[in-house]
């Protein structure tokens, strides 16, 4: 494994895509201001002079100009993690520059690109579809300070999507929790804001400070968690950490440490109980954007989970289950079955989806208990390996169709949202006279979320599920008593498809059967790029659900990338 | 592989053109889009005939069609990582299950002529036929459950978009009933999966990642030869998975008490769904059983007989006792498939090779007689918007075609001699004696099946007499056609009817047709089992 110094030659060209994102934030912030005489502060109403000059040039007056900033450095440093991603990435570890002994600080791998693909896709698709969302209010003659403004905070949005973008990706390559935690309160701080920035609803504001609130309290019992963790093993560094953990993992310290990090990590998943916050910021926040909490979000969680669990407190291959099996075990039943039966229970769509986004962290958090319980059968010796790498290539795959099917899911309700309201259940209503194609698409979604085939929900699902049966079965068990219990949470899980369905197809019947509500006949208002991002949604749920066998693989290369224990 | 591709493709193509044309030309379509279709499903059906009589017919009879051997095999590489395959493959038990859905769909097409919106209804058939194709021809486990469960979403839309007033509900009871019943046995399919002797490195059907293989003929041999002395994969292993397996196949048949999803889709479903419905779907899950658990776990299949026998036996009485009960005609038929689906897990459970050739050929047999029923229920309510029994009386003297095709019917499916539901029923008689015979029992259990062929002949004869023949010179026309002159059924109806029928005494007067692939495929299943030790020897 090659070693590079930060700001050194290697580590630009390696962190190429978060150098996109970089430069297009630096662009973000001076484009709009051009032509004028004074510079605004992003996110605020602050102008201080800078040079010379009148008005602002036609072009970067433009109040679309930030979108399409945004999702072309998104959809760029998509392309560049895409392209490092075909030829197999060679693991770098950015270690920290001085005469010191060098601390790792970052590592770019098949597993951190993975995750970098997932986070700008879902980002770069959430931008592009975003742009009819905000309000515009004309280009260039008069406008009246309320127009104006409203034009700025186009920038202040996009801005916040590429911040966003920086710190999830921060997390996935961080070897050290003090970067990730850099990392993950950027990306939080972004999304705080995101939330509330659907002016338009009183919702808006609302979900942004519940979810401030909470998220601000899991961050901080998250570092308290992390600074117990310090004060125990003497450095956040994963390596030192998970060397510690291995020799004397069973203190109470570190156990409390951890397990008060997994509360800060456990509300990013939405896991329950700590997910009390998600179907109200998702219900106030616009639906690009809570498309993004439940998938890039998400998948930045995830990250967190696993470097926390399978990295530092994963115990050796000869030593029996981890520590925390049964915890996390336990918290996977809950989260399943509590956030699908609350999703029955919710009448509206995006609360709906919230729900449907805390069962799906249940379905994966059963994986990761998978992993945790690989060494349980000593005939199994030799062969852990396969079955943790079955499971985390299952996990990757969700997080990576996630993203094409649930953010679909949001991209539609966000055109109902710009007919008007998508806060019900009878706004989906009629939907297949509407549009049929539309209608098509959000069903396609459904059944994917709900793990029918040939979408790539089935896929993912059933990869999860064989990851967890063949931890349970093991090497052979010839009866139900020599199972191990993780195989019940795969048959909890398929349980609770089953009970998903009934949500999941209550939105294709409300389409295809209710009629339309009250003057919300014809088609529905929407410009082509959040039709062109469901497109993409829609094709790739299919794809590769019938195709997946290359991502599959990438998948399965990335996972092998993730620690050399397996 | 073309069986599969050309109707959903088909489907799909003129779905997508009906999506690109503006709403106002819908109803101009109907008519280019029907045509299509029929076409479409004419070209399918002459090419599974041509099957037919090109590979199944010219087979030597002496060697036959026998067990784990497949004819038109095709196999690619899917997803390699899992060893997931693309494998295709015809023997006794899907050929006639394919022909009959080839057969079936341009007789529904026919049937359901006028059906409203016809641009969206007939591509969405051709979609359903493609997927139960796609659940026959496949001989992968994966394959098989993306098909099993794709049958489920055209039929969930012709039941919403097609059915009668409470589809809504009969819509989402179907889907999620029968869902919940797969996702077992997915589960299930995947914990035989990971059952399996790891072969990583091993290539071929294994895959690269999991080291198993999804295939059905590896599994099926590995299961009946591996293991001559013990079980494979451990006895109560073997019955766990042998359950969760029969739990969706069950349901999807139905058996008693699984089978309360299918008056509710049947009676809520429109005519042409309810034809499919009744005349393949149903039998997909008595195919599924003889696919999976059946072939793959005979010992759990010995120690579970008896259950099964209830199973079919509860199936079989319960059904007709609640077909007496019945004013709804089409719930009347629906619970008589309840009934007939019973004689097919008797004949399972019999565990003879003519118990087996009979509860195929009943499958077979069923799946031309229910949709002549399903489309007497159809004309019916299609002309006289009720499906009330004794709605209307004397229908002879209104609408001769439409009483001598129910009464055809009704009389097919009660087992006329001639007809084919004979040929099945007596074949699972004489099963069940040998069966009853071998066990030591009392004859005393004959009881059962006799008494409930009295109970089918009651229930059709009575539901005849109330709307064929009563009323005498007064015949007393529906209160629903608010006194307009009766309609007999119109010329389409009369045609597929006319198909359905020749076709119930095709196969009522020449068996051997259809019968003779099954009875070979079932008696070198049983050779081959008691040759490896599994089953011991018997009738």
């Amino acid at each position: 494994m090659s070693q590079t110094q930060a700001f050194s030659d290697d580590f630009f060209s390696v962190m190429l895509p978060e150098m996109l994102l970089f430069v297009g934030l630096v662009a973000l912030m001076i484009i709009p201001n051009l032509g004028k005489g004074t510079f605004r502060i992003p996110g605020t109403q602050i102008r201080l002079p800078w040079f010379l000059g009148g008005q602002r040039f036609a072009l970067t007056s433009n109040p679309r100009l930030p979108a399409w900033i945004a999702t072309i450095t998104l959809a760029g440093a998509f392309a560049a993690v895409a392209d490092s991603l075909n030829g197999g990435v060679d693991a770098l570890t950015v270690v920290s520059s001085g005469t010191e002994s060098a601390k790792e600080l970052l590592e770019v791998n098949g597993f951190s690109r993975v995750f970098e693909l997932i986070f700008f896709g879902a980002l770069a698709l959430a931008s592009f579809s975003s742009m009819n969302r905000l309000k515009v209010e004309g280009t260039g003659g008069k406008l009246s300070e309320e127009q104006l403004y409203n034009n700025r905070r186009q920038a202040d949005f996009y801005i916040l999507m590429l911040t966003c973008g920086l710190g999830m990706s921060v997390v996935a390559l961080a070897q050290d929790l003090f970067v990730l935690f850099i990392g993950l309160e950027l990306a939080s701080f972004s999304t705080y804001v995101l939330v509330a920035f659907m002016k338009e609803s009183k919702a808006g504001s609302e979900a942004g400070m519940k979810y401030f609130i909470v998220g601000s309290v899991a961050s901080g019992v998250g570092l308290y968690g992390l600074s117990m963790l310090y004060l125990w093993a003497g450095s956040l560094q994963f390596s030192v950490l998970a060397e510690a953990f291995a020799v004397s993992g069973t203190e109470a310290l570190p156990l409390i440490g951890i397990g008060f990090v997994l509360v800060g990590f456990g509300f990013k998943v939405s896991a329950a109980p700590f997910h009390f916050a998600a179907p109200d910021a998702y219900a106030g926040a616009s639906s690009p954007v809570a498309g993004v909490l439940a998938t890039a979000s998400k998948a930045m969680g995830m990250v967190g989970l696993i470097r926390m669990l399978l990295i530092v407190a994963a115990p050796e291959s000869s030593e029996g289950s981890a520590v925390w099996l049964v915890c996390i075990g336990a918290l996977a039943a809950l989260t399943m079955t509590w956030g699908n039966i609350a999703a029955l229970g919710s009448t509206n769509p995006k609360r709906m989806l919230a729900y449907s986004s805390v069962a799906h962290a249940g379905y994966m958090l059963a994986g990761l208990t998978a992993v945790g319980a690989w060494t349980w059968d000593p005939s199994f010796a030799g062969k852990e390996g396969e079955a943790a790498l079955l499971v985390m290539t299952a996990l990757m795959f969700h997080l990576l169709v996630l993203v094409a099917f649930k953010l679909g899911a949001f991209l539609v309700l966000s055109i109902l949202e710009s007919d008007g309201d998508a806060s019900r259940l009878s706004s989906l209503g009629g939907l297949a006279k509407r549009e049929p194609l539309l209608a098509f698409a959000m069903f396609i979604f459904m059944i994917s979320l709900a793990g029918v085939p040939p979408m790539a929900g089935f896929l993912s699902k059933l990869l999860v599920i064989m990851g967890i049966v063949n931890v349970g079965v093991g090497a052979g068990a010839t009866s139900l008593g020599e199972l191990h219990w993780v195989w019940w949470l795969a048959l909890l899980m398929v349980l609770n498809s089953a009970i998903s369905v009934f949500y999941y197809l209550r939105v294709a019947v409300v389409m295809f059967f209710e009629e339309p509500e009250e003057g919300r006949e014809g088609a529905l208002p929407s410009g082509w790029q959040v039709r062109t991002s469901i497109f993409i949604c829609v094709t790739a749920t299919v794809i590769l659900g019938v195709f997946g066998d290359s991502v599959l693989e990438m998948c399965r290369t990335a996972a092998e990338s993730l620690t050399t224990k397996w | 592989m073309q069986l599969v591709g050309f109707p959903v493709l088909a489907g799909i193509v003129l779905l997508a053109f009906v999506a690109n044309a503006k709403k106002s030309a819908h109803e101009k379509l109907n008519n280019p889009i029907r045509m299509a279709s029929f076409a479409f499903s004419l070209v399918l059906f002459v090419y599974t005939t041509w099957m037919f009589f090109e590979v199944f017919a010219s087979i030597n009879p002496e060697q036959g069609i026998i067990f784990n051997d497949y004819k038109l095999y095709d196999s690619y590489e899917w997803f390699p990582a899992l060893g997931i395959h693309w494998t295709v493959g015809l023997d006794a038990l899907s050929f006639p299950m394919v022909w009959l859905t080839t057969f079936l769909l341009p007789v529904t097409i026919i049937a359901t002529w006028h059906e409203k919106n016809g641009a969206t209804y007939f591509p969405t058939l051709l979609l359903m036929g493609g997927a139960l194709i796609g659940v026959f021809v496949s001989l992968d486990l994966f394959m098989f459950y993306v098909f099993w469960e794709l049958t489920l979403i055209p039929m969930f839309f012709l039941i919403l978009n097609w059915g009668g007033k409470n589809r809504k509900y009969a819509s989402q009871k179907f889907f999620i009933y029968t869902f919940t019943a797969s996702v077992v046995m997915l589960l299930g399919l995947v914990t035989l999966y990971l059952m399996q002797p790891d072969q990583i490195g091993t290539g071929g059907k294994y895959g690269t990642m999991t080291g198993r293989t999804f295939d059905i003929p590896t599994l099926v041999s590995a299961a009946t030869e591996a293991n001559k002395d013990g079980w494979y994969m451990g006895e109560n292993m073997q019955k766990v998975l042998f359950v969760m397996l029969m739990l969706g196949f069950l349901v999807k048949l139905p058996a008693v008490p699984f089978h309360t999803w299918l008056p509710d889709a049947h009676v809520q479903a429109p005519t042409g769904g309810s034809m499919l419905l009744a005349g393949v779907m149903l039998k997909m899950g008595a195919y599924g059983m003889f696919r999976l658990p059946l072939s793959m776990f005979p010992h759990a299949l010995q120690h579970f007989q008896l259950a099964l026998m209830i199973f079919g036996m509860v199936s079989l009485v319960w059904g007709a006792i609640v077909c007496l009960g019945q004013t709804n005609l089409k719930k009347m038929v629906a619970y008589s498939s309840v009934s007939h689906m019973g004689v097919i897990l008797i004949g399972i459970a019999t565990m003879q090779p003519m118990g087996w050739a009979a509860a195929l050929f009943m499958m077979f047999a069923h799946g031309i007689i229910s949709p002549m029923l399903f489309a007497v229920c159809g004309a019916f309510k299609h002309h006289y918007h009720s499906m009330e029994i004794g709605a209307m009386r004397g229908m002879a003297k209104h609408s001769p075609w439409l009483a001598t095709s129910m009464m055809f019917a009704w009389m097919a499916s009660l087992g006329l001699p001639l007809l084919a539901g004979f040929v099945a029923e007596l074949m699972m008689f004489i099963a069940l004696w040998y069966f009853i015979d071998l066990q030591g029992w009392s004859v005393l259990w004959m009881i059962g099946p006799a008494l409930v062929l009295a109970l089918t002949a009651a229930y059709y004869l009575w539901s005849m007499q109330r709307t064929i023949f009563e009323g005498g010179e007064e015949t007393q026309p529906p209160a629903s056609l608010h006194g307009s002159p009766v309609p007999d059924i119109s010329n389409e109806e009369k045609i597929a009817m006319l198909i359905l029928a020749a076709f119930t005494i095709l196969f009522g007067i020449l068996p051997w047709i259809g019968l003779d692939m099954m009875d070979s495929y079932c008696r070198t299943f049983f050779e081959h089992m008691i040759s490896n030790g599994i089953f011991k020897g018997g009738a």
